[in-house]
Order: structure tokens, then sequence, then C-alpha cells
């Protein structure tokens, strides 16, 4: 049987902190994504120049690099304005940048990128007929986005946010290198303690398989509602 | 007096460097059928997407009920100024559309309650139990439960004139509602169509069905590069054309 | 704001961050990460190609094997992969004793060969894919010919097949780049590396990270117009001729 020497529970730990930052960041990234989309098909010149530039510039960077860039960056930011709060408001105040949350806002923040670029293609997927017969029916543009635009880019947008997500997911490895006890950091510590690295990487290795494997079963399923409609299937 | 429910004055509408409306008006009375015909690139379509604003115009005024729609000019053109107005204004006036447009991601019944219920603001249960009496009516009631993918063009094209009623609307708007289907299919929603007209529906018709102008229309309106070329009762339009476009249009060339 | 201005002042006068010194340090991290993703791309790209024949192959028992090893390197993080073989590399017996010790006793080959594995497995499957995408009619016409399945896939469908991978492939050569940032994990000083030991020195992270993020930008940028030229020059033939 696997001897993990006590690291059981910390691997097992580990991996939750992994699941929940992949989750948290898929969520901003998401939401992030749609921004982005939605800016770079607006008219409004400076939106679209925002949204260019933020994907342009998030494609072009390594993530271990924005990572740490936000994560030491946020730290030193973070603490000049507690030392603002303390010396001139007197308000005493030590906030610790927190590297579950420098992982979320980074990796949130990179995928959002991606996810517009996919989100954008998907709307633009959506056949113009299904928006103007909205509109022709005096829906408002919240409501034509909201029960039609939507749920019809979803079967669009779906194959790319499964993929990127399965990047993502990968990626969150990445922050045990910021010090955030994911179950990499586990195993790569556990590793240089014991001297015995395959007993602690490969089952971590084997842990993202199955995730990996779980989350391609939930975006078929999920596929297949958005596919109602479209088709046999 | 009843204001009249649709008044269209001095439409003008250019893409780009050509002017596809050159100023045209339509006013329809209640019970009014007007059939636009005229060959493609004439400017009908235009201007039947114009009446509702899927299309902004350049130039001219759209008055429901003497209610006239507010405009403003921005950078990217005319524009209207209220959005309210014309979500409310697209309410009175549903479209049919020459694809149908039946939202893909919703079965036919789904389609049908759709507006009725985010739009118009009524129950699920009162919008469903209209949709019923509808889709009787247009003999879909078996279909109910059917994706739009799974019908056939003339099916559709009859559930989305079910979902057109469903909003109980003082205008209906035809863009080529038949242009899209197989020739054997045609007569079905043709006859939904006149009966629609018998029992006294306001519709404003772009068609290329002559039999259906002939028979239904109070008004048949001539359009020839984006101006009226001829206007007036069936008999008179069709059955003694004067211009020679217009004689030309009308004689069947096979 | 009399701490912004004080702050720029100090940049300008004091400059502590990029001396000669930490420009050498930026200038021996570009050349590591070039060396490291250069050569991982290029053996990468030699395996990738009979793997990707081998992956396309009806046989199962030829199939299946390079499907399991694209699985894994796909499925799993780089940063996993690395930590197996630099902290794995050790117990291969005998290694120690041998004359390539000194050689893996450094981070620069485990790197190198973790780097290799995985875009190999990346690679594999984007040619496979563009094996698979070969046009029927153009496999019919070798058969055809009386070419036999070798020469068919030398003459005919690996040459097709490499320009409908190319942009697929120029993505994964910017994901390399990326991705090489990790071996500032494992002590490499690469260009990450060497904006960690000037950010630990100084304790300042935006120079630091920012200009070689400006770096990264610039590579990245020279291997998108590298790709679109290739892809212009090596998929001429395929746009509809205008005369």
């Amino acid at each position: 049987m696997l001897d993990l020497q006590g690291y059981g529970p910390r691997l097992i730990e580990g991996a939750g902190v992994t699941v929940q930052l992949a989750v948290l960041s898929l969520l901003l990234a998401i939401t992030l994504g749609l921004f982005t989309a939605t800016a770079k098909m607006s008219r409004n010149w400076l939106l679209h120049g925002i949204a260019t530039v933020y994907t342009t510039l998030i494609r072009g960077v390594p993530d271990l690099v924005l990572m740490m860039l936000l994560f030491y960056g946020g730290q030193i930011g973070v603490n000049a304005i507690s030392d603002i709060l303390y010396y001139d408001f007197e308000i005493d105040l030590y906030i610790n940048f927190n590297a579950f949350a420098a992982g979320v806002l980074t990796i949130g923040f990179i995928f959002g990128a991606y996810m517009g670029e996919t989100f954008r293609g998907a709307f633009m997927a959506v056949d113009n007929g299904q928006v103007e017969a909205g509109k022709a029916y005096g829906m408002s543009s919240a409501l034509v986005f909201r029960r039609i635009r939507f749920p019809q880019m979803m079967r669009h947008a779906l194959p790319g946010l499964s993929n990127n997500w399965m990047v993502l997911l990968k990626t969150t490895a990445l922050v045990s290198v910021i010090g955030l006890t994911d179950m990499v950091r586990v195993a790569a510590e556990a590793s240089r303690a014991t001297h015995e690295p395959f007993v602690f990487l490969i089952p971590v290795a084997v842990a993202y398989l199955l995730i990996a494997s779980v989350s391609e079963w939930i975006f078929a399923r999920l596929q297949k509602r958005y596919d109602i409609g479209f088709g046999e299937h | 007096m009843a204001a009249t429910p649709l008044e269209v004055r001095n439409i003008k509408k250019r893409f780009g460097d050509t002017e596809v409306l050159k100023g045209l008006s339509l006013e329809a009375q209640k019970g009014d059928v007007i059939t636009l015909i005229g060959a493609s690139g004439s400017g009908k379509s235009t201007f039947l997407r114009c009446m509702n604003l899927l299309e902004q115009p350049d130039e001219g005024e759209i008055i429901l009920h003497g209610d006239s729609i507010r405009f403003k000019q921005t950078r990217h053109g005319r524009e209207p100024a209220d959005m309210k107005q014309v979500v409310q204004m697209r309410a009175k006036l549903s479209m049919v559309f020459q694809n149908f447009n039946l939202w893909a991601h919703m079965t036919l019944l789904e389609n049908i309650i759709e507006a009725p219920i985010h739009v118009l603001g009524k129950s699920k249960k009162e919008a469903t139990e209209h949709a019923y009496v509808l889709l009787e009516r247009v003999g879909l009631t078996a279909r109910a439960h059917a994706y739009p993918a799974q019908m056939s063009g003339g099916q559709q094209q009859r559930g989305a004139i079910a979902r057109a009623l469903a909003m109980d609307p003082e205008v209906m708007l035809f863009d080529e509602p038949t242009s899209a289907l197989d020739p054997e299919l045609v007569g079905d929603v043709l006859k939904v169509m006149r009966d629609l007209a018998n029992e006294g529906r306001t519709m404003v018709v772009v068609t290329h069905e002559m039999s259906f102008a002939r028979d239904v229309s109070s008004q048949v309106i001539y359009l020839h590069q984006g101006l009226v070329e001829e206007a007036g009762t069936p008999g008179e339009v069709l059955g003694n054309p004067q211009s020679p476009r217009l004689k030309q249009f009308l004689t069947p060339n096979y | 704001m009399p701490d912004i201005s004080a702050w720029f002042n100090d940049l300008l006068s004091g400059n502590l961050i990029f001396t000669p010194t930490t420009l050498g340090y930026y200038w021996t991290g570009l050349v590591t990460t070039t060396q490291l993703v250069f050569l991982s791309l290029v053996i990468g790209l030699v395996l990738a190609v009979p793997l990707a024949i081998m992956r396309s192959s009806r046989r199962k028992w030829i199939s299946l094997p390079v499907y399991v090893y694209t699985y894994v390197f796909r499925g799993t993080p780089l940063l996993v992969q690395l930590y197996i073989i630099y902290y794995g590399v050790v117990f291969f017996d005998g290694i120690q004793q041998s004359f390539l010790w000194p050689i893996f006793r450094e981070a620069f080959y485990p790197a190198l060969i973790a780097f290799t594995l995985n875009t190999a497995a990346y690679t594999t499957e984007i040619f496979r894919g563009a094996i698979k995408a070969t046009p029927k009619g153009e496999i019919e016409a070798a058969r055809a010919y009386g070419m036999s399945q070798g020469l068919m896939m030398r003459r005919i469908i690996i040459p097709s097949a490499f320009r409908r991978a190319l942009p697929a492939y120029g993505n994964e050569v910017i994901f390399m780049l990326h991705a090489s940032a990790i071996a500032s994990v494992v002590t490499l000083m690469d260009l990450t590396g060497a904006a960690r030991y000037v950010y630990s020195r100084f304790y300042t992270p935006f120079e630091p990270f920012l200009f070689v993020a400006l770096i990264y930008l610039c590579l990245t940028f020279a291997i998108l117009f590298f790709f679109r030229f290739l892809e212009k020059k090596l998929l001429a033939h395929l746009k509809p001729q205008t005369l």
C-alpha cells in the first residue's frame, strides 16, 4: 500500500485548495470573459481598446510572471495603503495580501482574457435572426441577452470553455510557487523531506487526471443540455 | 375617432453610398391589408424592417396611434431617443420573418409564450392557455413540444405566425413569409394568412404571391428602386398596371 | 503627491534595479530561456512526428501507448512533471556514479527533459489531428497511383499535415515560451528566475517583473509574426488565386 508518511491529510487538504481555487478562478474568468466579449463587440472605441489591450497583454506574458507581479506587487500595494491608513488616519489595519486571493485574482484575470475570446466567437456564431426575432417582439436588449443570446451562445462556447477549464486547472499548480499550499506544494515539500518524490508526486498527477475526467463528463452533459433543439444528438 | 394604428411618413434609408429608400410613406387603417410588391432590391423588405426599427431609417416618421417615435442624432447616425418607447412599439407590431426565426433552443410552445410572459407580463398559465388556442388555429397542437429543428418549414412558419398572434398585435408585419418554403408548403401558410385578413387583422405584407395580393389586400404598393411606382387597390395596380415596369413585373416570364 | 514624485526621483537617480549587474542577470536569463525553449521544441518536434504516425495507426497496440503518453502529459501540470523528473532523476540506478551525473545534477537538463516530453505530447496530438484531416481524395489518388503506405505517408500525408498543423503549432511554441517560466522554480536562472533574483535582492517587484514581462511580450510577438510569415509562404497555395 501507498505509504504517505503522515502527509495524507495535508495532501487531501491541498487537493481541496486546488479545486476551490480552480472553481473560483473559473467563475471570475467567466464573468470577466463575458464583460470582455461584450466590450470587444461594442461600438465604444474606449471599451474596445481596453479589452483589446487586456487580451493581447495577457496572452503575451507567462502566467507565472503575471502571478508574481500581482502577488508581490499586491503585497507592497496593500502595505502602502495600510501605511497611509496608519500614519495619516491612525487606523491600525494590517492587511495580509492573501495568497489564495492573489491566486484566484491572477488566474481569473488571465483566463478572463481567454474566455473573452471564446465568448466573442460564440456570440458571433448566434444567428442574427434569432436576436432580431426577440427585438421584433418588444424584448429589451437585456431580456434578449438573458433569454436568447446567452443560452444560444453557450452551445458554441462550451467546447472552448471546457478547453480553457482544463488549462486553468493545470495552471493552478503555479500558485504553489507563490506560497499557497495546494496539493502540488504539499507533494513537493514531502518529496524534499522524505526523498521519495514518486510516492507523493505521482498520486498528485493522478488526482489531476481524475479531476480532468470528471470535468469532461460534466461538460459532456452540459453540452447535451445546450444542444437541445439543434438537430439530433 | 380612433387614430391610425400605423403610419409611416417619408422614410429614407441609405447603406453606404446607395440610397435604398428614397422617401416612402404608408398608412394602415384598422383592418387594412397592405401588400408591398416589387423586384428584389426594390427596398420592400428594408421598408418593412424600418417600420419596427430593425433598420434605423435616416429620415422619416413612424407614428403609432398618433404617438410618434422620437429620434436623436448620434455619431453613428439617427437613433431612437427612447429605447423604452421602441420596445413598447415593437410589442404592438409583431413581425413574421422570411426565415421564421423561431428560437432554436425552445420548443414551439415555449416560443409562443416567451414574449407574452416576459414582455407583456402575462402569467405562465394564461399565456399557455392562449398558446394552445393559437396552436389549434394554425393546426399545430400536436407539435407543441417539438423543437423548431424537428419541424418542416411550413410548420415552423405557421408556428411563427402563432407566436406573432400571441402578442395580440395591432398590426402584423410579414416579411416574405413564404419565400423560404418549398412550393407544396406555401398553401398552408397562405391559408392561415387569408383567415387572419378575413377576421379583420391589420397587416402589412411583403410578398411575391400575387394571388394573395390580388384576393386579400385592401391596398397594393409596387416599389421600384426605393420609390413607390404605383399604389392603389388590387384592381387598379394588378388589374390595370400603368407603368411599363410594373407590366413587365406582372408578366410571368416562364 | 510627494510620495510618488520622490519615488520617481529615486528611480531616476539612485537606480538600483537596472544596473550593469542586473542587466547581466536578465541577459543570462534570456539566453537560458531561449536555449531551453528552442532545444525542447526541436527535440519535441523530432519525437512528435513518429509518435503522431503511431498515434494515427489503426492497430491498437501501436496507438494506445502513445495515447496514454499524450493523455498523461497533457492532463497534468508541467510543474508536476518537472518536479517528478527533477526530484526523481537521482533514483535512476548508478546515475550518481556515471559520467552523466555532473550534467543531471544541474537543473537545466531535468527541465529540458520535462519540457521536451511535454511539448512532444502536445505536438503529437496537433500532428495527429492534421494527419486525420487529410482530404480523402488525396489519399485515394495516392493509392490509385500505386503508392505504398510508407511512400504515401512520406510524400503526401506528412507534407500536407505539416502545413495544416502550422497555426496550432505556432500556439504551442508560444505556450512553451510561457510555460518555460517555471524553470525558475527549480533554481534555474531563466528570464523569470532573473526577475525573481532581482526582486529578492531589492524587494521591488514592479520593475523586474514588468521588465521581463515586456521581454516575453516581445518574444511572443516575434514568434507570432514568424508563424504568420511562415503561414503566408507555406499556405499560399491553399488560398483562392486572384488573377
